[in-house]
């Protein structure tokens, strides 16, 4: 399954929390500047994949190489110094500070020319630039979710992982992440994104793969022709 | 009788930035790692006893000091990294019985070497005292107040100022944000439990210049460390600070005028009427505590 272009390469990946196993074997790629969904109902098990990539969850089996290096079981910080950096579904800001401050922690660890990333950062997202001071407590989810991605695009990511990015969003800020996303793939970065909001899903990903109870139960390439939206929902939740 | 207040809040002030110090150095442990380390006063003792030692074997007393200082850091690193980093998700109460038997253990090393003896410290300068209106200072008071004063200023512009500070203000706010930024938060935490070690450990050396020193002397320090941590807020440094200043003078001004006895059990009281009237303290804010 894996081609020469796949930076990100999974097999047989088994994880859990404590004695409650959630990852039966799951396997994937993403090749470079690939976009590649992960959806599933409610527990299926996507975050845990995600989370077991960038490290926060210790896969009890299988492997995860980044660039041809085994990155599974390493903690979150060796992880990110590849450069596979994580937007998390709870955003995890740092919310007393300003949203210039948590830009710039964004960049701490993989160094490079911040000034030139935050300009990238502002250019992107001309509504963190009109409120880089202010604290991030003080500003909406869909604000925040910007923060959070902003932060990790600090870091210079190779491949960036989403987990929810719409989710919890007024569906003005739905549209405005989702034209994020969109431009963002342009710019050639890989991404691995968890979404409910199936509709965005599909019109920013390469391909998709559904999880089931902790296995990937389906595999499509939406490249390859029109995908039936309502086939999908049935496919997860049925 | 009023006639001694000024010198009382005086004497309070110079008691009172011992306790901040020690206040100061359990919250940045448990600022980092949102655990209490019970055998903090331990390692207050052990720093004290650690200066001892190596002003003991012929070094003077500054170079003694930071390297007694720098023992405790390192002491303080290990620890968190071999007995408390594995079980850091377990249940808060192992957490807190880990941290005491450390402090116990700590405490059994130094009754061995030195049993219920007590040992004589020594000041490294001439004891005396100035006249400054009504008011006697003593080199004591100047040595401690303006040894934490320094300290405490330099730890305000590490804070606030540079960016070490800004990444400690980010792991307080959130540790999985640290993280996601790439931050090795594990070893911060030891970083930050060795710092606290350290900072407790020059409480304890100049504690030392006070009283002599025995085993037990932890316990002394640890409750009125507590005291002012509860009263300033528990976890706000800024509260720490305050909270042992406001302690140092209530027990002078109640040993004096009200009884002796005010000087051993004010630590106590504050604890006990802080947490039933305002538990938040003076700046404190409403905040899960891991024991």
């Amino acid at each position: 399954m894996a081609t020469p272009d796949d930076i990100l390469v999974a097999r047989g990946v088994e994880a859990g929390y404590g004695k409650k196993q959630i990852l039966f074997g799951v396997d994937f790629a993403v090749a470079k500047s690939e976009v590649v969904a992960l959806l599933g109902a409610n527990g299926s098990g996507k975050s845990t994949a995600l989370n077991t990539i960038s490290g926060f969850v210790r896969p009890l089996a299988g492997s995860i190489q980044f660039e041809g290096a085994e990155i599974a079981g390493k903690p979150p910080h060796q992880i990110f110094r590849r450069g596979v950096i994580q937007v998390s579904q709870a955003r995890d800001l740092f919310m007393d500070m300003s949203v210039e401050d948590n830009l710039r922690l964004g960049a701490w660890v993989r160094g490079g020319q911040v000034a030139d990333l935050l300009d990238g950062v502002f250019q992107s997202f001309p509504r963190l630039a009109e409120r880089r001071q202010q604290v991030v407590r003080l500003m909406s989810g869909g604000e925040q979710q910007m923060v959070a991605i902003g932060r990790a695009l600090m870091g210079n990511p190779k491949i960036l992982l989403l987990d929810e990015p719409s989710g919890g969003l007024a569906p003005i800020f739905v549209n405005e992440i989702a034209a994020i996303i969109k431009a963002l793939k342009k710019t050639g970065i890989a991404m691995m994104i968890i979404e409910q909001n199936i509709k965005l899903a599909l019109s920013v990903a390469d391909r998709f793969l559904i999880l089931r109870e902790g296995r990937v139960s389906q595999h499509h390439d939406v490249r390859s022709g029109a995908v039936n939206e309502e086939e999908i929902v049935r496919s997860i939740y049925l | 009788m009023l006639a001694v207040l000024p010198q009382l809040i005086v004497s309070g002030i110079a008691t009172g930035m011992l306790y901040a110090l020690i206040a100061l150095s359990v919250t940045v442990g448990y600022r980092a790692t949102t655990v209490v380390n019970f055998g903090h006063g331990d390692l207050v003792m052990a720093g004290a006893y650690a200066t001892f030692v190596f002003v003991g074997s012929g070094l003077p007393f500054a170079p003694a000091l930071i390297l007694a200082l720098a023992s405790l850091f390192l002491f303080g690193v290990l620890t968190q990294r071999v007995f408390m980093q594995p079980i850091i998700n377990g249940p808060h109460l192992s957490l807190a019985m880990m941290a005491l038997a450390i402090g116990y253990a700590v405490r059994g090393g130094a009754r061995l070497e030195w049993g219920s003896e007590v040992v004589i410290l020594g000041r490294p300068y001439d004891q005396g005292a100035f006249m400054v209106g009504s008011v006697v200072l003593t080199m004591d008071d100047l040595v401690i107040s303006g040894f934490v004063v320094a300290l405490l200023l330099t730890l305000a512009i590490v804070f606030h100022i540079t960016p070490i500070g800004r990444l400690i203000q980010a792991v307080f706010q959130s540790q999985r944000g640290a993280a996601l930024v790439g931050l090795n938060v594990h070893a911060f935490h030891g970083m930050m439990w060795g710092a606290g070690a350290a900072l407790g450990a020059a409480g304890g050396v100049l504690l030392g210049l006070l009283v002599p020193l025995s085993p037990d002397l932890g316990v002394y320090t640890l409750i009125r460390g507590f005291a002012a941590m509860t009263l300033g807020g528990f976890g706000s440094p800024f509260g720490a600070v305050v909270g042992g200043i406001v302690l140092g003078m209530m027990e002078k001004l109640l040993g004096f005028y009200v009884s002796t006895v005010f000087i051993d059990i004010t630590a106590y009281l504050v604890t006990i009427l802080v947490l039933l009237i305002r538990p938040s303290g003076l700046f404190g804010q409403r905040a899960t505590v891991r024991i």
